[in-house]
């Protein structure tokens, strides 16, 4: 088991989730916040959009909103402090995998080409889903819960996938199946809601779509970067061994 | 000078770097899964902001 490496990448990650908190709550955390005031409280203004929505969307995206009114289960160390720990433990998570992929792949990771491996971190995990399946905020309509998780889970596997080929095989098939791969869950499309009616402003929405990609390309520029690094610096003896 | 020079692979044959890999990459992954696509509800909304600004499919 190379065990500095496995530690190295885990530093990388918690530096770049620690980096993530304050990049989250410049535009994305108040976005947020401002769209839970119309999921909370476009109740009565905007009830007829509300059950016309509720009747006809398929009852498990439905459910999740009710625990915002109840008390909520989440751990106690207030928002911001679920939100830090949360990304803390994303980060590592994120780090883990580039780490892993890394691995299988005999490749290193250095100072020098970390930005690589985030770019096509960011491009993998957050520009190639979001294509078809924005970023949303709360209240705003969605197709059921688990479909859209099937269809963001294929499609970061897919372009995985086709970023190797592309990038990394030298071979002109390799390349056009590569490309195939990254274009399939876009032809195929991401699950819809049937009924596009929002209580939130379409303004925010887009912001927000555009606020969280900066954001997310942000972090895995820093992550990145982060991995070659402590790469770099203390597991370097164990992959020369 | 060329030995300051940082090659971009490793020369470490598969098998040292196989059991790190799978090592890492199903801890990843377990940690992915919980943070953005479990439905328990005191993941879901410990994470809530993280996933709206991932783009986690979420709610």
């Amino acid at each position: 088991m190379l065990v500095k490496y496995l530690l190295a990448t885990i530093v990388a990650g918690l530096f770049a989730g620690i980096l993530l908190t304050p990049a989250m709550y410049v535009r994305n955390v108040p976005l947020i916040l401002h769209a839970e005031e119309y999921e909370n409280a476009g109740g009565p203004e905007h009830s007829h959009d509300a059950a016309g929505a509720t009747s006809e969307a398929a009852p498990a995206a439905v459910a999740p909103h009710e625990h915002e009114k109840e008390v909520s289960p989440a751990l106690p160390f207030g928002r911001f402090g679920n939100t830090l720990l949360i990304n803390l433990v994303a980060g590592a998570g994120f780090a883990l995998i580039t780490g892993a992929a890394a691995l299988f792949l005999g490749r290193r990771i250095t100072l020098q080409n970390g930005i690589y491996w985030g770019l096509a971190g960011f491009f993998i995990f957050n520009l190639a889903p979001a294509f078809s399946l924005s970023p949303e905020l709360p209240a705003m309509p969605a197709a059921d819960l688990a479909t859209r998780q099937a269809w963001w889970l294929i499609t970061v596997l897919l372009t995985a996938g086709g970023v190797y080929l592309i990038v990394l095989r030298d071979e002109i098939w390799a390349k056009v199946l590569g490309i195939a791969l990254i274009v399939a869950p876009h032809v195929y499309g991401a699950p819809e809601a049937d009924d596009l009616t929002s209580s939130v402003p379409p303004t925010l929405a887009s912001e927000f779509a555009v606020s969280t990609l900066a954001t997310n390309l942000f972090f895995w520029v820093v992550l990145g970067t982060a991995l070659g690094w402590a790469i770099q610096h203390y597991a370097q003896s164990e992959l020369d061994a | 000078m060329a030995a300051t020079r940082t090659s971009t692979t490793i020369s470490l044959p598969l098998a040292s770097r196989l059991t790190t890999a799978v090592f890492s990459l199903m801890l990843g992954v377990f940690i992915i899964y919980g943070v953005g696509l479990s439905h328990s509800e005191t993941l879901h909304d410990t994470a809530h902001d993280t996933r709206h600004s991932y783009g986690f499919p979420c709610h």
